[in-house]
């Protein structure tokens, strides 16, 4: 990995810390997109969008909804798919190291994100008490203060984990268990996370079984005709 | 709409700062004030055209610096509202303060609960789904980017009128929220998500039977299958389930050692 590369990845991981809930989430922090965007960072898009879409399974059944600790599907994505590109470029297809990665990765961000809200606390209750002192801009220097201290510990925890990444495929490239799982292998165990996740996310009642088999049938229908063959 | 001339004329001309705000809503989210103040800071282009006088203005604005929090895209409609009842609290209306109150206390939960069904529960995972199932297929960049303007036309759309329908209902906005288009968009998200994960299963079923594995590939894909059932990859399920990261990761070693012993190269 270059420094380039290094670089554009760590300034990545800053702005999808903030994208995922901190500013506008318009969703480029989610696996499907952050995948493709490593890949082309490393000179693999292709399996960028192959593990993107990997991660993007496996997290897909995670929800952001009251008070639920999640993990962090960006870190995940990003580093799981940094993990498994350099992985492949020392000579193995390593599936589980890789997914591994991504689930340590999902861990470590939701600490991180949760000592971002924590600090958060004290930057609010400045705030609150310099608009009682009459202050009207207040509110929007918090509001930078913790979008770059957001962008800071984004950056931070991608170039920690790049470390541990490099560190790890270096120790794994030796070793025939690290992989190797090819990737049609890959699809096919994504294929059926995404299955499964999607149904059991988005229940399953009886117009929703003819809608799940109506989708399989096109499926089996794209790999006949060789789409995705 | 009569209340909409005069000074909620040059209010309207503030809805579109106030939708673009409302995308820092969660910016400064804690566990005491939660949106609070994301919520202050969106709506203040409007509280200085309410208020021009700045001593004014900041008291007003403290009292919407409370703790507040909804579903973020759907926080622009309770921001409408309480620009609506802020404009009638400056008119010197009887009770407008205690209502903005009550209303955003309310709001919390509505907006939180149909937000949070539409967007997260079923509009994300379905447009994830149609996602994943393409770009499996193609191995193209472009699903990914399809994915991304698809949500965000819906998203930001519903932030943007969000604070236009908030401000025109004001204290009725319990119309806006029992409007049929919210289950109505969550129940055909659904239905195309369910269509999109029986598409990977298909596809899934098909490279494996098809792509060299025969039946023996069919029957490794049914037993992966069925164990990530088994496992539970609903976070919240009942009883003890293993989190879909685990279950994927024994999946992907399974399929590893699977794949490696198959090569013949033992370690």
């Amino acid at each position: 990995m270059t420094e380039w590369q290094a670089a554009s990845l760590v300034a990545l991981g800053a702005v999808v810390f903030l994208d995922q809930w901190p500013a506008v989430q318009s969703m480029i922090s989610r696996p499907i997109v952050v995948g493709p965007a490593v890949g082309s960072i490393l000179g693999a898009p292709a399996d960028g969008v192959l593990w993107g879409a990997a991660f993007e399974s496996m997290l897909l059944a995670i929800q952001p909804v009251g008070a639920a600790r999640y993990p962090d599907a960006a870190l995940a994505g990003l580093l799981g798919t940094a993990a498994a590109i350099m992985g492949m470029e020392s000579g193995i297809y390593p599936a589980a190291w890789a997914v591994a990665v991504a689930a340590g990765a999902g861990w470590a961000g939701e600490v991180v994100g949760r000592l971002q809200r924590r600090r958060n606390a004290r930057t609010a209750a400045a705030v609150l008490s310099r608009v009682s002192a009459g202050s009207l801009g207040a509110p929007a220097r918090g509001i930078a203060t913790a979008l770059a201290r957001g962008a800071a510990l984004g950056a931070l925890q991608t170039a920690a984990g790049l470390a541990v990444v490099i560190a790890g495929t270096r120790l794994l490239a030796g070793s025939p268990w690290a992989g190797p799982l090819d990737a049609h292998g890959l699809r096919i165990a994504a294929a059926a996370m995404a299955g499964v996740a999607g149904a059991r996310v988005l229940g399953l009642g009886r117009k929703r079984v003819v809608s799940l088999v109506l989708g399989a049938a096109a499926g089996l229908a794209l790999v006949f005709l060789g789409v995705s063959g | 709409m009569k209340q909409e001339r005069g000074l909620s004329r040059r209010l309207r001309r503030e809805r579109r700062r106030v939708a673009l705000r409302s995308t820092l809503v969660q910016a400064v989210w804690n566990y005491d004030s939660l949106q609070g103040i994301g919520f202050g800071w969106a709506i203040l282009p409007g509280l200085a055209r309410i208020r021009p006088d700045r001593g004014e203005r900041a008291e007003r604005l403290l009292a919407n610096l409370g703790t507040f929090n909804a579903n973020p895209y759907l926080a622009s409609i309770a921001m409408g509202v309480a620009l609506r009842l802020e404009e009638e609290i400056a008119r010197g209306a009887a009770g407008a303060e205690r209502r903005l109150a009550r209303l955003l206390h309310a709001l919390r939960g509505s907006l939180g609960a149909i937000g949070d069904d539409l967007f997260w529960s079923a509009g994300r995972p379905a447009l994830g789904l149609a996602a994943v199932a393409a770009a499996l297929a193609t191995g193209s960049v472009w699903p990914a980017i399809v994915y991304v303007i698809a949500w965000n036309a819906l998203a930001q759309g519903v932030r943007l009128a969000g604070v236009r329908a908030g401000f025109a209902a004001g204290a009725a906005v319990v119309r806006v929220l029992q409007d049929p288009f919210w289950a109505k968009a969550a129940r055909t998200a659904r239905a195309a998500g369910i269509f999109a994960a029986g598409a990977g299963l298909g596809m899934g079923a098909g490279l494996a039977v098809l792509g060299g594995g025969g039946l023996a590939g069919g029957a490794v894909f049914v037993a992966i299958v069925g164990f990530l059932w088994l496992a539970g990859t609903q976070i919240g399920a009942r009883g003890p389930s293993l989190s879909p990261a685990l279950a994927f990761l024994a999946v992907a070693a399974l399929l590893s050692a699977i794949f490696h012993l198959s090569q013949g190269a033992l370690p």
